[in-house]
């Protein structure tokens, strides 16, 4: 049996081109989403590992409740703070080379040699401060060293090429939105690529003085790091002896714990691997449309094989075979198929990976390693390729063990099961999904208040209902094929009478065949639909808020998502001639609304913005008097959450770091008394000294006492900044709730209420809206506010235009990857498409030749072909367009709140979408058609 | 093309083979199907062949209905050479001048039995002639069948339809494989008289393959084909004169019946 298997696969070769590249693309997805995992777990973990890369790690000892849905998604934040004090401790533990709290700022900008901000596709812009004395193991210079003074500043290596800077060069960094010169004093590698950060390295000094000027408290700290070694990692042990001996000499108040660094990369590395583990899930849906169009398309196949060889099979089982044994040897030609298929599918997914790496690489994002699958991925990829084939071989290759020869001669006779059953459980279960839609519609819409339906939350409603809506599409499917095909192929029927007849009775035949190839092009039309859906309702939405309710003639940007924009810019911006109404939106991260169940956002605002730049349309009270009589004004969505009505009052409250002025005093006077102090003491033994005739050894005291006195001014006063943390409350009354959108989720107070709790720097400025002063030319305003920031850098002043299409066009970029998986999957279906209409034409040859003998012209059989898998993919594509937009509305209706107030349907997009499936079904058909008229009539009218 | 010249239409010959010759296989193991064949067919007649299995009445009807290419030799319908036709001319050929009738799968399983019949002039962009359709329709009896799939319908009841699509084209001749070969004596009939009809009343000039001596004998011409040459030519013979030259011919062995059952089995 293995040999006839062996030889019938051989035989049927040409046949099973198809199945192996559908299995192929599937297992190549599912190889590559596990090789892109474990490349990008690989990078996080070699990242971690030269930048993390302490010997041990000092944290707190208490854990910290996490809030319960809180934003927090830092690994390090789950244990309290600690203080720095405690690092002259452990700097003194046997074993201890330094000890740092390493600080970093994350929101500089740093410009290249042209003057341009450096940017980056996502990832970070850190200045680390570290040097000499506090230095960072995995950093090796290839040229220059670290910084020596606060006006120095390293560069790794891939960061001082894109800005085009080498050591000695002077470069702009800017902090807080101010630009500093900086000189370059070193270039470095580290062992891993960064991924494209941007890494720049300050000194301590430096870094902790900017942190402190943002109000930040530099005093305490997550973790201080230990190097037991200036040059060698520690291994295990060491590190866990270290950390036993400094655990021995912290004290107990410290509240602070000694762990391996090894623990700490690995708690880290796992979690951040963690957060990205939601792209694989997301290829895999991809994966699993291959291989279900695979499975298919093999089924297709061998049901068509099957038929074929009949008579072969009959003859085998005349002459002795058993039904097992024919199964057998239909059956290893799925397994040879589903093992070439994925064997080529592991290339193809690492090809395709290394594509991408290297795509990423000239992106700006270099990775570091092969993403060459493991051992483990390519078994897995084998066995999914091979099970799925076996699959969709099993059922032709049960026909073909047992059933008896004679059926085969009449299957185009032969009914098809009913598909009435199956067509009601469908219906059921779209039904069902429809149900769970309302319901997060009705949630959404606030027309329902039931508390089980928040619990269950949005998330839980749509993709319940997505899951049973596409479930049941599906399933349901063949029982609306035939009215479908009635109904799609009336203009068919129309243009060409008798071929459209005959394709539209043909559509009809297999209709679980049919609806099966349609189900691929179903789902990713589907998934593509509904983000078109969602992505131009979010882009319309902006746009209208933009329109109607945003009367600023400018906006100004913070060019860099991380860097607010300075007061110093906004008081320009506001200086700037011919600027009328202007108001900066001032976000308060320090403030909380103690009394609101959730965390909500406070921001601080001019009333210009309620009056002029954004005026509001619909409000209780006056949203404008409200704030100028340092009441708030509140968002309609959150006075809604919350249960608020005007005339309640909010709590809130902010947690304020700040120099304490009094104290550094203190210090810096304890230190200047005590350099006193010690200076008089060696002065009185120099005089001791000088009493008892040593000469030399008086002077050397004299000196001695000199140099402590100059030490003593010259201290860099920086050392003794101490900060303080004061709570500060304030009750405010609601004044004001404001209906529209803009203002949907924030409190909004005044400045001067703001500061009453906060300072101004603790105030982050993200956009700020200027309206040309009436007379004043708008054009002109605009060329002079973009001159006005341009010393500012990072800061960018946007048109009305510009501000939509910046948003617009970020969209843009996402829906592009959608796209793309689109085409993908585009292209398997079409491999589903020509499978089955092969299949249709194979089992028709016989009425196909007789079609011809009775006059039918090429032409025409070509065209039959071609309207019956135009038929086919049209209705795929319109159920996919009608469940996709379907979700696109509920989505749109369940975030309504956080802005997609419009709805909009890219019919532009759909009918796009349309027209592609009709050419998808003209493609499609051209193989199939080519092959049943290659046939001679003659033999086509004779076959069996 | 214009096929139909005034001399054309009034010839006595609607078709005809000259010197035709089909082989098979290569040279070492070559069969010859049809030797030297030339005859013709003239207008207005029902013309049955008969002759032993294998002697190659069915490769004759191939080649003279353009669905197989001659090794060697011409074929002439209405004097249009269908040996030298590509595959358009060949189309418009089975269109306008050819109906054919196969021994079973005669009809589009997907169409009811009126669109089967009408199929050929829609496929050519035709006119239906309504009364002709209501004529055709009530000679084979199928009046109160027309809405009904071909599955529905018994095999005679197919093998008519078949025929009342043949006829529907009026096309210059139609050939017809063994159209009763799988029918009963009774169905059989039905479908001979059919024929039969047609040609007396209508003018219809037709070709048709048989087995059945009782068949043959409602030809107007009755040919016998014997190792791929014409054997005998017969005119108006009675069902004994045909039962007479297969007696002589044919050892019962090889006689017609077992003949038949073992085409059956083989389809
Ligand atoms: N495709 C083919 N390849 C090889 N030989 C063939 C082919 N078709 C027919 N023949 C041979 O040609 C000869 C004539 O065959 P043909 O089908 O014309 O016979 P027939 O008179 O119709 O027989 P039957 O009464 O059994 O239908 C036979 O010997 C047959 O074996
Ligand atoms: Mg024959």
């Amino acid at each position: 049996m293995f040999r006839i298997g062996l030889r019938d696969t051989k035989a049927h070769f040409r046949r099973f081109i198809m199945s192996i590249i559908a299995i192929a693309l599937g297992v190549a997805f599912v190889v590559g989403s596990f090789c892109f995992r474990e490349m990008l777990n690989d990078q996080v973990a070699q990242m971690m590992g030269s930048n993390s890369d302490a010997d041990v790690y000092v944290r707190g000892a208490t854990e910290e409740k996490q809030e319960p849905g809180g934003s927090v998604t830092s690994y390090n934040s789950t244990y309290t703070e600690i203080s720095t004090s405690i690092i002259p401790d452990i700097e003194n533990v046997d074993g201890v080379t330094s000890a740092d709290a390493t600080m970093q700022l994350g929101n500089a900008v740093l410009l290249d040699h042209n003057g341009d901000a450096l940017t980056t596709v996502g990832a970070p812009t850190l200045v680390i401060g570290v040097d000499q004395d506090d230095p960072w193991r995995s950093a090796h210079f290839v040229s220059g060293e670290y910084p020596q003074t606060d006006d120095e500043i390293a560069l790794l290596e891939d960061t001082a090429d894109k800005a085009g800077l080498k050591t000695g060069d002077t470069a702009k960094l800017i902090v807080d939105g101010e630009a500093r010169e900086m000189t370059v004093s070193g270039v470095f590698t580290s062992p891993s690529t960064q991924l494209g950060a941007i890494l720049i390295l300050a000194r301590p000094s430096f870094v902790q003085h900017v942190l402190q000027e943002e109000g930040e408290d530099t005093s305490s700290i997550q973790f201080i790091g230990v190097y037991g070694s200036k040059t060698t990692p520690l291994d295990e042990e060491a590190q866990q002896q270290l950390a036993d001996r400094i655990n021995k000499a912290l004290p107990k108040s410290a509240d602070a714990h000694a762990v391996t660094g090894d623990s700490v990369r690995d708690d880290a590395t796992k979690s951040i691997q963690d957060q990205l583990g939601f792209i694989q899930p997301l290829i895999l849906i991809f994966a699993a449309i291959a291989l279900f169009v695979g499975a298919f398309i093999i089924a297709n196949t061998f049901t068509m094989i099957v038929r074929e060889s009949m008579r072969g099979y009959a003859l085998l089982r005349s002459v002795g075979a058993s039904p097992a044994q024919v199964f057998a040897s239909v059956l290893i030609q799925a397994v040879i198929l589903g093992i070439v298929g994925s064997g080529i599918g592991v290339l193809l997914g690492w090809g395709l990976l290394e594509a991408i790496a290297k795509g990423m690489s000239s992106g700006g994002m270099p990775l570091s390693g092969s993403p060459a699958p493991s051992a483990t991925d390519v078994i897995i990829g084998v066995i999914v390729g091979v099970v799925v084939t076996i699959i969709g071989a099993t059922l032709p290759a049960k026909t073909a063990a047992t059933a008896p020869p004679i059926q085969a001669m009449n299957e185009t006779v032969n009914p098809e099961k009913p598909v009435k059953a199956r067509g009601w459980i469908g219906i059921v279960m779209v039904a069902l999904g429809a149900a769970f839609w309302v319901l997060c519609y009705l949630g959404a819409a606030k027309r329902v208040d039931w508390q089980w339906l928040k619990d269950l939350g949005s998330g839980w409603t749509l993709g319940l209902g997505a899951a049973f809506v596409v479930i049941g599409a599906i399933v349901c499917a063949p029982a609306f094929v035939a009215p479908a095909a009635k109904v799609l192929g009336w203009i068919p029927s129309k243009m060409f009478p008798v071929t459209g007849k005959l394709a539209t009775r043909n559509i009809g035949r297999a209709k679980r065949r049919t609806a099966n190839t349609a189900a691929a092009l179903f789902i990713g039309v589907a998934i593509v639909s509904c983000l078109g859906v969602v992505a131009s309702s979010m882009k319309t939405s902006v746009n209208n808020l933009v329109d109607n309710n945003v009367n600023a003639d400018y906006v100004a940007m913070s060019a860099s998502m991380t860097q607010p924009i300075s007061t110093k810019a906004v008081d320009a911006i506001e200086d700037t001639k011919g600027v009328g109404a202007s108001s900066a939106v001032y976000m308060l991260p320090t403030v909380k609304a103690t009394n609101a169940e959730k965390d909500v956002m406070t921001a601080a605002i001019k009333t210009d913005l309620l009056t002029e730049l954004a005026p509001v349309g619909q409000q209780d009270g006056d949203a404008a008097k409200a704030i100028d009589d340092g009441e708030a004004a509140v968002g309609r969505t959150i006075a809604d959450d919350e249960h608020w009505k005007v005339g309640d009052v909010i709590d809130l409250e902010s947690e304020n770091t700040s120099v304490d002025e009094e104290a550094t005093k203190q210090a810096s006077e304890a230190y200047q008394k005590q350099a006193e102090a010690q200076a008089k003491t060696l002065q009185q033994e120099a005089q001791q000294l000088a009493a008892s005739g040593d000469v030399s050894g008086a002077q050397s005291k004299a000196k001695e006492a000199e140099n402590v006195v100059k030490q003593a001014q010259n201290v860099d006063p920086k050392q003794f900044v101490k900060m303080k943390t004061e709570t500060k409350t304030e009750q405010v009354r609601i004044g004001a709730i404001i209906d529209d959108s803009l203002y949907a989720d924030s409190i909004f107070i005044s400045v001067p209420t703001a500061e009453k709790i906060t300072s101004k720097d603790m105030m982050m400025v993200t956009q700020m809206y200027v309206q040309a002063e009436p007379g004043a030319n708008v054009e002109q305003l605009g060329k002079d506010l973009k001159k006005t920031v341009k010393p500012f850098y990072t800061v960018s002043v946007l048109t009305r235009d510009e501000f939509k299409s910046s948003m617009s066009s970020m969209i843009n970029s996402m829906l592009a990857i959608i796209y793309a998986l689109l085409a993908l999957s585009i292209v398997i279906a079409i491999f589903g498409i020509v499978n089955t209409l092969a299949l249709n034409v194979s089992e028709r040859t016989k009425e196909i030749g007789l079609l011809r003998a009775i006059g039918t012209s090429n032409g025409q059989v070509r065209g039959m072909l071609a309207i019956e898998a135009v038929i086919l993919s049209v209705f795929g594509t319109i159920v996919g367009i009608v469940v996709g937009v379907a979700a696109g509305v509920v989505i749109r209706a369940a975030y309504e709140s956080q802005g997609m107030t419009t709805l909009t349907i890219p019919w532009d997009q759909l009918v796009l979408f349309l027209i592609v499936a009709i050419l998808v079904g003209l493609v499609a058909s051209i193989s199939p058609a080519r092959r049943a008229l290659k046939q001679p009539v003659l033999d086509a009218v004779a076959s069996e | 093309m214009s096929k139909r010249t005034g001399a054309n239409a009034t010839s006595p010959i609607v078709a005809k083979a000259v010197d035709l010759v089909k082989t098979y296989g290569d040279t070492d193991s070559q069969v010859t199907a049809l030797n030297h064949v030339s005859v013709d067919f003239r207008r207005g007649e029902l013309t049955a062949i008969m002759g032993p299995s294998g002697s190659g009445k069915s490769t004759l009807m191939h080649c003279m209905a353009g669905l197989d290419v001659p090794s060697s030799g011409q074929v002439f319908v209405e004097d249009l050479e269908v040996s030298s036709m590509n595959q358009k001319q060949l189309t418009q050929l089975r269109r306008k001048e050819i109906g054919f009738i196969f021994q079973s799968f005669n009809l589009v399983p997907t169409l009811t039995a009126e669109e089967n019949i009408l199929l050929p002039l829609q496929i050519a962009h035709r006119p239906v002639d309504r009364e002709w359709f209501r004529k055709v329709v009530g000679v084979v009896g199928l009046e109160n069948r027309l809405d009904h799939r071909p599955s529905q319908l018994s095999g005679g009841q197919q093998q008519r339809v078949a025929c009342a699509r043949a006829l529907m084209e009026r096309p210059s001749v139609i050939f017809a494989d063994e159209p009763t070969g799988n029918l009963d004596s009774r169905s059989s009939r039905e479908v001979l008289e059919f024929l039969r009809t047609s040609v007396r009343d209508y003018g219809q000039s037709i070709v048709m393959v048989t087995h059945d001596p009782r068949a043959a004998s409602f030809a107007d011409r009755v040919l016998v084909l014997a190792d791929g040459s014409i054997t005998q030519d017969m005119d108006h013979p009675t069902y004994d004169d045909i039962l007479a030259v297969f007696a002589e011919h044919d050892d019962p062995d090889n006689g017609p019946v077992s003949v038949e059952s073992a085409d059956a089995k083989e389809a």
